[in-house]
């Protein structure tokens, strides 16, 4: 299994906020360890690998995770705390993962 | 079938289809799919679907702070259409735990997110492990700000069951609160009497007001907080590039 995540550089030059705190929760966590790679989507450069594999896999989030594995499609994240349950088989606080989901959504406000 | 389903290349046709177009697949696509029904407009959603399949099942969210005129409404809409309406609560013991620690108006201190966690999205996440398919009334009209994007279908990753799918409609995406209104009224369809009250978009009772002439819905609610800057997003000119 390969693990590849992906951050984003803003338009601006700036970091992505969000990709900084899912990288802080992956090192306090100890979870970077199942990382095997890094790649940066720059938005000012649609060639920049992160950009690519987004585009390919039809994914228009950030960051994201790509488990892929022997014989099988590649399979997207774009929820931390999903991918630390599913992939990680690691548990997380329901408390976090609501905080996650309405920070990361804020179109279900009027849900 | 929802395994096959390419969600990015039906967004393309569905998007030129009419709500009754798009609601009309979705429910001969998906035996299993249920519509969220806030109390509000998108009453047109129930009533649209209710009419291509009278047995359609309908949800809402009681996070138990909703407007009087808002229950009532429900009800109304239970009894109009003889519908099933599952009506869902949040779990008792988190608001307790919430309300203890931070009161009854703790989203005025600090903001909504936490308590809409707790009341709307826990039991929103909970019913929808249970489908393959839900349809929201979202719109783009409804905030510049959030939902300028939304597609008429998407893959939804954030509550699909874990190594499965769930896939979202939202079939009023292209329409304006004046086509909504038009609907509702050339049809009959019954609405909540907040409307006429000066109420646009209606929430929980706390977290909602009318607005007045001019002023965007999204300025009726949560209006104590500064809008957020949505950043999550991969910027879709270069991903098509």
């Amino acid at each position: 299994m390969k693990i590849t995540l992906v951050k984003k550089i803003l338009a601006d030059g700036s970091p992505c906020k969000k990709c900084g705190d899912v990288l802080n929760k992956l090192e306090s966590n100890d979870q970077m360890k199942f990382i095997d790679e890094v790649l940066v989507a720059d938005e000012r450069d649609p060639q920049s690998p992160g950009m690519k594999l987004a585009g390919e896999l039809n994914v228009n989030r950030a960051p994201f995770f790509v488990v892929e594995r022997m014989g099988e499609a590649p399979e997207v994240h774009t929820v931390y705390f999903k991918f630390v349950k599913e992939v990680l088989d690691q548990k997380t606080s329901e408390k976090e993962e609501l905080k996650e989901i309405m920070n990361d959504n804020p179109d279900l406000d009027y849900i | 079938m929802s395994q096959l389903l390419d969600t990015v290349d039906l967004d393309k046709t569905l998007q030129a289809q009419s709500p009754q177009e798009i609601l009309k697949f979705a429910i001969e696509t998906f035996g299993n799919i249920a519509i969220s029904f806030s109390g509000a407009e998108d009453v047109v959603l129930v009533d649209m679907a209710h009419k291509i399949d009278p047995d359609v099942e309908v949800f809402c969210l009681d996070t138990g702070r909703l407007h009087p005129e808002t229950y009532q409404f429900i009800e109304k809409v239970r009894n109009h259409y003889d519908l099933y309406i599952d009506i869902l609560s949040p779990d008792g013991d988190a608001v307790r735990e919430l309300v203890q620690e931070k009161g009854l108006y703790s989203f005025y201190q600090d903001n909504h997110q936490e308590c809409c966690g707790i009341r709307k999205i826990a039991p929103l996440r909970s019913k929808l492990l249970e489908v393959d398919a839900w349809v929201t009334g979202q719109r783009k009209d409804q905030s510049p700000g959030t939902r300028a994007q939304i597609p008429v279908i998407q893959d939804d990753k954030v509550f699909a069951r874990p190594n499965g799918t769930l896939t979202k409609f939202n079939p009023l995406a292209n329409w304006t609160s004046k086509q909504v209104w038009d609907y509702i009224r050339s049809n009959e369809v019954p609405y909540n009497s907040l409307h006429d009250r000066g109420f646009i978009s209606i929430g929980c009772e706390p977290c909602t007001r009318p607005v007045g002439p001019g002023q965007h819905e999204r300025e009726g609610r949560w209006w104590w907080e500064e809008a957020t800057k949505k950043e999550c997003g991969l910027h879709a000119t270069n991903i098509d590039n």
